[in-house]
């Protein structure tokens, strides 16, 4: 686990490293990405709502945001 | 301020009227001198010989850049205080003369306001750009001349630099004051008169600086990001707005949205007059 | 949206006060609000109703605020943990007062669960100067045998013009738990009803750092990095396993028992792009492995299709993969050593998940949003392990757990 873990971390780097400097748009391109259903985190109460079922009925929990549940259903 | 500048006050204290005048144009000078980019001694003129250097503001400066930051990112880019230098290519003065592709593209590199770095200390551009202060100098300087001079007068004022202008309150006796926008098809008719009751106007156009070219008419505001001026603006727009600030970024916003302008100005909500 | 059709002249009002060092309007007049219903239902197990309502506002420059409450009823019966027998069986109640019984073939239910929870956060954005961003959060919640508060903080920093943002922050959580019937002993005999303490507590540590990066006109990407760490009491106190005998039969039952420490590492990525006819597709996935040996693959896809009048249909479809924590057991026999941690809580074995759902809405003029969404959520594992013998090889081991989500959001300003 720890393998694919450090392997993952390394990939995530590397793409930060590679991809950022050529990426990325002019202040003025970002008309679609301003739009509120372009967001990282549109539909948040929906997403706040998978969570927390997920989290009573699964194992896992977090990755888009931090793991804590508040909830004492797991 | 290179246009008519005027103070008007309803009230039988000529002291009292010709004080408020003086100071006004104290304030107005100040402002002029420190923002001005055709002076050598000024705060602008440093931060441009900056030469990549970190250079130390005062807080109005500040608040200016913060604000012209502010502009850019709410126009997504169209409103840049760095685009100044573009002006180097185009000679406004009535000929039919168009500048090179290759002399744009040039320029072009020493435009873009995310470029700069500046905090309220200090402001760094990169070597070879300018800031330029003339797309919001004049409309703060009429809206700073009015809050100071309500400072120390409880009666209503009307602060007009050359058709921007901003008044605090109706005056008692007429009720709103008289304003005219000028027909830029016929200069110095006034082709509206707007009562003006308390708020600002603006008004950004290519009444005298614009070339004709091919037939195509090119006003003098240009679009940072392509060097050239909008095609198919309003010859002149008039916007009212609750201060000068705005309703100048948002005039000259719209001159750059070419035949876009109206629909612009309806999506903001404001009041205009656009001549084409 | 285009400078044309965008509105600014609002927030240039804001910026004009804060230059002419008026007293600024700074703030927008309006309260953003978000609320909402869901209704949860598995077939003849847990239903939920929870309603939410969250409250934002910008202070100005930038600075949000945002209040969530959020109330969630519970009702219905859930596995206890104990295998179905081919004769009735009778369970005491976690309090001690009373029992229930299970017919014969029957997946044991405790019927005894309902609760209601309240849970209120607080949450506060900041921008520190142009490119770092500051966001503190605090959250409590309170439900019968449950308290939890929450702290945490996020920082951000844009870099390449604004299309790189690093994100990193921590969180800190405190929760008590408070059994019905006081912490029974783990691993001891149901019957013997052996408690060690009215309460117990566990602290939890994440640790989250990400990556957003804008890659085109239409599209962006988020990698994140969390590491998460528990330690004290995170056993269910009300969970058993089944002892059986050399017929596979019950012979008695032992409360559960679980590690006190565990760490969690996981990665997530999500992708987001606006396709040329303006629909939308986001995909996301997240490895989480922890020292439980529990490993899972969470895959989950939305497209939101844009049609006429303001109307879009999102489609949605998600697939979760588990495996089995290191201690869980469908069962344990009477002939073993007891092992140091047992459980067979089904959360905790090997399944798959998978959810389809639809959501439609609409948005109004001025940002008025409302839309519904209904969604089936279904559970499944190895219902006939290898190691079921006697007459557990007749028995359901791992039912499916099936669920209804349906859901009403109503987005407004105030």
């Amino acid at each position: 686990m720890k393998k694919t873990i450090n392997a993952m971390l390394l990939l995530m780097v590397m793409v930060m490293m590679s991809a950022c400097s050529s990426l990325g748009v002019k202040p003025w391109e970002r008309g679609s990405l301003s739009r509120d259903d372009m967001l990282m985190d549109a539909d948040a109460l929906d997403l706040a709502f998978d969570e927390h079922i997920y989290f009573s009925k699964e194992a896992s929990s977090g990755g888009q945001g931090f793991a804590g549940g508040g909830c004492g259903c797991n | 301020m290179a246009s008519p500048c005027e103070i008007l006050i309803e009230t039988d204290d000529a002291e009292l009227a010709r004080q408020l005048c003086l100071s006004g144009q104290r304030e107005a000078r100040r402002i002029e001198q420190k923002f001005s980019r055709y002076r050598d001694d000024n705060i602008v003129h440093q931060i441009n010989q900056g030469q990549g250097q970190a250079i130390d503001i005062d807080n109005e400066t500040y608040r200016l850049l913060q604000f012209a930051d502010r502009c850019y990112q709410l126009s997504d880019g169209l409103f840049d205080i760095t685009s100044g230098v573009l002006g180097k290519a185009w000679r406004f003065d009535g000929s039919n003369r168009l500048p090179g592709q290759s002399q744009l593209d040039e320029l072009l590199c020493t435009v873009g306001w995310e470029k700069v770095e500046f905090n309220p200390q200090y402001v760094r551009l990169p070597a070879g750009m300018q800031i330029d202060f003339g797309g919001i100098g004049k409309e703060y300087a009429v809206d700073k001349v009015l809050t100071d001079l309500k400072q120390h007068c409880d009666r209503e004022i009307m602060v007009n630099f050359g058709g921007d202008c901003h008044a605090s309150g109706p005056p008692a006796q007429q009720g709103a004051w008289m304003t005219g926008i000028e027909n830029p098809l016929k200069p110095g008719d006034a082709a509206e008169v707007i009562r003006l009751a308390r708020g600002a106007l603006a008004t950004s156009g290519d009444a005298y600086r614009f070339i004709v070219a091919n037939g195509k008419r090119y006003g003098h505001i240009l679009n940072p990001k392509t060097g050239w001026p909008a095609t198919d603006s309003p010859r002149s727009v008039t916007v009212a707005a609750g201060t000068c600030t705005e309703a100048g970024i948002l005039s000259t916003l719209a001159i750059l949205q070419g035949k876009d302008a109206e629909s612009f100005l309806d999506a903001q909500q404001v009041k205009y007059w656009c001549y084409r | 949206m285009q400078l044309k059709n965008k509105k600014i002249a609002g927030l240039l009002s804001v910026a004009t006060c804060t230059l002419l060092g008026g007293n600024a309007q700074a703030e927008s007049e309006t309260w953003d609000i978000d609320s909402a219903l869901l209704i949860y239902n598995e077939t003849d197990r847990v239903s939920a109703i929870e309603p939410v309502i969250n409250a934002k506002k910008d202070l100005g420059d930038d600075e949000i605020l945002s209040m969530k409450l959020v109330l969630d009823g519970l009702t219905g019966a859930s596995a206890n943990g104990a295998v179905p027998s081919s004769q009735p069986q009778t369970f005491t109640r976690p309090s001690g007062k009373g029992s229930y019984t299970t017919q014969a073939n029957e997946t044991p239910l405790d019927d005894t669960f309902h609760d209601t929870r309240v849970s209120y956060s607080l949450n506060w954005d900041k921008p520190l100067d142009r490119n770092n961003r500051r966001n503190l959060g605090f959250s409590f919640s309170r439900e019968y045998d449950f308290t939890s508060v929450g702290a945490n903080a996020l920082w951000s920093h844009d870099m390449n013009q604004k299309n790189t943002t690093l994100t990193g922050g921590l969180s800190l959580e405190l929760d008590a738990i408070t059994p019905v019937g006081d912490t029974p002993q783990g691993l001891t005999d149901m019957d013997d009803r052996i408690r060690v303490s009215s309460s117990e507590d566990r602290t939890l540590l994440d640790l989250l750092f990400g990556v957003t990066q804008i890659i085109d006109k239409n599209s962006l990407f988020q990698v994140n990095y969390s590491l998460s760490q528990a330690n004290g009491y995170m056993t269910d106190p009300y969970k058993i396993i089944s002892v059986v005998d050399s017929s596979g039969e019950p012979a008695y039952y032992l409360y559960e028992k679980r590690p006190e420490d565990r760490l969690r590492q996981s990665v997530y990525g999500k992708y987001k792009r606006q396709l040329d006819n303006k629909d939308i597709i986001t995909t996301s996935y997240r490895f989480m492995s922890d020292d439980w040996g529990v490993r899972s693959h969470t895959l989950d896809l939305t497209y939101r299709v844009k049609m006429e009048n303001g109307y879009f249909i999102q489609p949605h479809v998600r697939y979760y993969q588990q495996s089995a924590a290191d201690f869980y057991h469908y069962f344990l026999t009477d002939t073993q050593a007891i092992p140091e941690f047992a459980s067979a809580d089904y959360r905790l074995g090997e399944m798959t998940a998978t959810t389809i759902g639809v959501k439609v809405g609409k948005t109004l003029s001025d940002k008025h949003v409302w839309s519904v969404r209904l969604e089936m959520y279904q559970q499944s594992g190895d219902s006939s392990p290898d190691e079921a013998f006697g007459q557990l090889q007749n028995q359901d081991l791992y039912p499916d757990v099936d669920a209804v989500i349906a859901q009403f959001n109503y987005s407004f300003k105030w």
